[in-house]
């Protein structure tokens, strides 16, 4: 039994990777860098990518990145993500908004208190409504949309503090990287310094052994500065 | 562990849950009260009892207070919980242009410090090639 359609190469469980990876060969890229150099170099765009070139031969073509999407929807995993998904105001999704929105530039101590003030509201609302629910338990409905709408002003607050956090998250994350980076560098130059001390220990017993006039004096002497070299090294090692 | 907005968000989240579960306590535990002499608590059959799930189960006075007290507790550790979650939330007082001038900064440190690394890596192999050149021409005893 043979299949008269070729399979879906995207819907196959190990996808084969794009056709395009057959035009990236070192003369291409030679190509294209080539051309690159020859465009002008002021023209740089700003996220730091090569100028685009416009009419490259279309065995290049694939060496340009496409221009990045800048609207429109996405599928991962099935489902369809916009590009752009703005976090909706509490007006859109007609919740009563119950703080003055803090003027976003300036510090956050703002939002933290505004938090706290939710926290402690939420506290006090739900020992009203077990008052309510102890004496009227008809009347619960009120309290309990009060509950919901400080629930829902909280976590929105919460999500329009996300951007800020992942920028500092950010920053901790470079932080990090360049503690890295700086042992790193420490710890190369150590070991270099090591070896030079090392190389250097060996030329001296050398030197020491040409001003004794030990050499060529028979085998005897040699292996005993081959012996020196290797105690030197093992010393410096261990 | 998840970060500080997503842990503080949980936070409140199990709060709600716990509001849910204090008043649902209170619901099912309570005792019985009559209000006259001439009211009388209704005795289930039993097999009707055993039927469904018994909508209240009165549990001793003193287990009932014990209960309310540890649901009371509960809910006031979470609220500090979420206060002190709150004060620890991530650069409080870094505003947006400050984030934005410390990633630049920090952008320009690192490219100077792998330039460095990257030198230190050239200088370490130079002087392993002179270190491996001396050990060749040693003899082994």
């Amino acid at each position: 039994m043979d299949d008269p359609q070729p399979p879906n190469p995207l819907a196959a469980a190990f996808p084969a990777p794009p056709p395009f990876w057959q035009s990236f060969t070192p003369e291409n890229i030679e190509r294209i860098s080539k051309l690159r150099a020859s465009q002008n170099p002021s023209r740089k765009e700003e996220n730091g990518l090569p100028p685009r070139i416009l009419d490259l031969p279309p065995e290049l073509r694939f060496l340009q990145p496409p221009e990045p999407p800048v609207e429109g929807v996405y599928r991962c995993f099935g489902d369809v993500f916009n590009l752009k998904d703005p976090l909706p105001t509490l007006q859109e999704m007609s919740i009563q908004q119950l703080y003055t929105p803090p003027p976003s530039p300036s510090s956050h101590l703002d939002r933290a208190l505004i938090l706290k003030r939710l926290a402690k509201s939420l506290l006090l609302n739900f020992l009203e409504l077990t008052g309510i629910m102890a004496t009227n338990p008809e009347q619960y409905e009120e309290k309990v949309q009060d509950l919901r709408t400080l629930f829902i002003n909280f976590h929105h607050l919460l999500n329009e503090y996300r951007p800020h956090q992942a920028r500092e998250s950010l920053i901790l994350m470079m932080q990090d990287q360049l503690e890295k980076s700086r042992r790193e560098t420490e710890g190369i130059r150590e070991v270099k310094e090591r070896v030079e001390g090392v190389i250097e220990g060996l030329g001296r017993v050398k030197l020491a052994e040409f001003g004794n006039g030990k050499l060529g004096k028979g085998k005897v002497e040699i292996v005993e500065e081959g012996k020196d070299v290797w105690e030197t090294l093992e010393k410096e090692f261990s | 562990m998840a970060d500080k907005l997503t842990q503080l968000q949980d936070a409140v989240d199990q709060l709600a849950n716990q509001f849910v579960a204090s008043l649902y306590y209170v619901h099912k535990h309570h005792d019985l009260k009559t209000l006259g002499a001439s009211d009388k608590i209704r005795e289930e059959k039993k097999d009707e009892a055993a039927q469904r799930e018994p909508d209240i189960e009165p549990v001793s006075a003193d287990e009932f207070k014990a209960g309310q007290k540890e649901l009371a507790q509960d809910l006031i550790m979470k609220e500090q919980q979420i206060e002190l979650l709150i004060s620890v939330l991530p650069g409080l007082d870094n505003s947006e242009t400050d984030q934005e001038r410390m990633i630049r900064q920090l952008e320009d440190e690192l490219k100077v410090a792998e330039e460095k690394r990257r030198e230190a890596v050239k200088g370490k192999e130079e002087v392993l090639a002179r270190l491996e050149g001396v050990i060749r021409s040693v003899k082994r005893p």
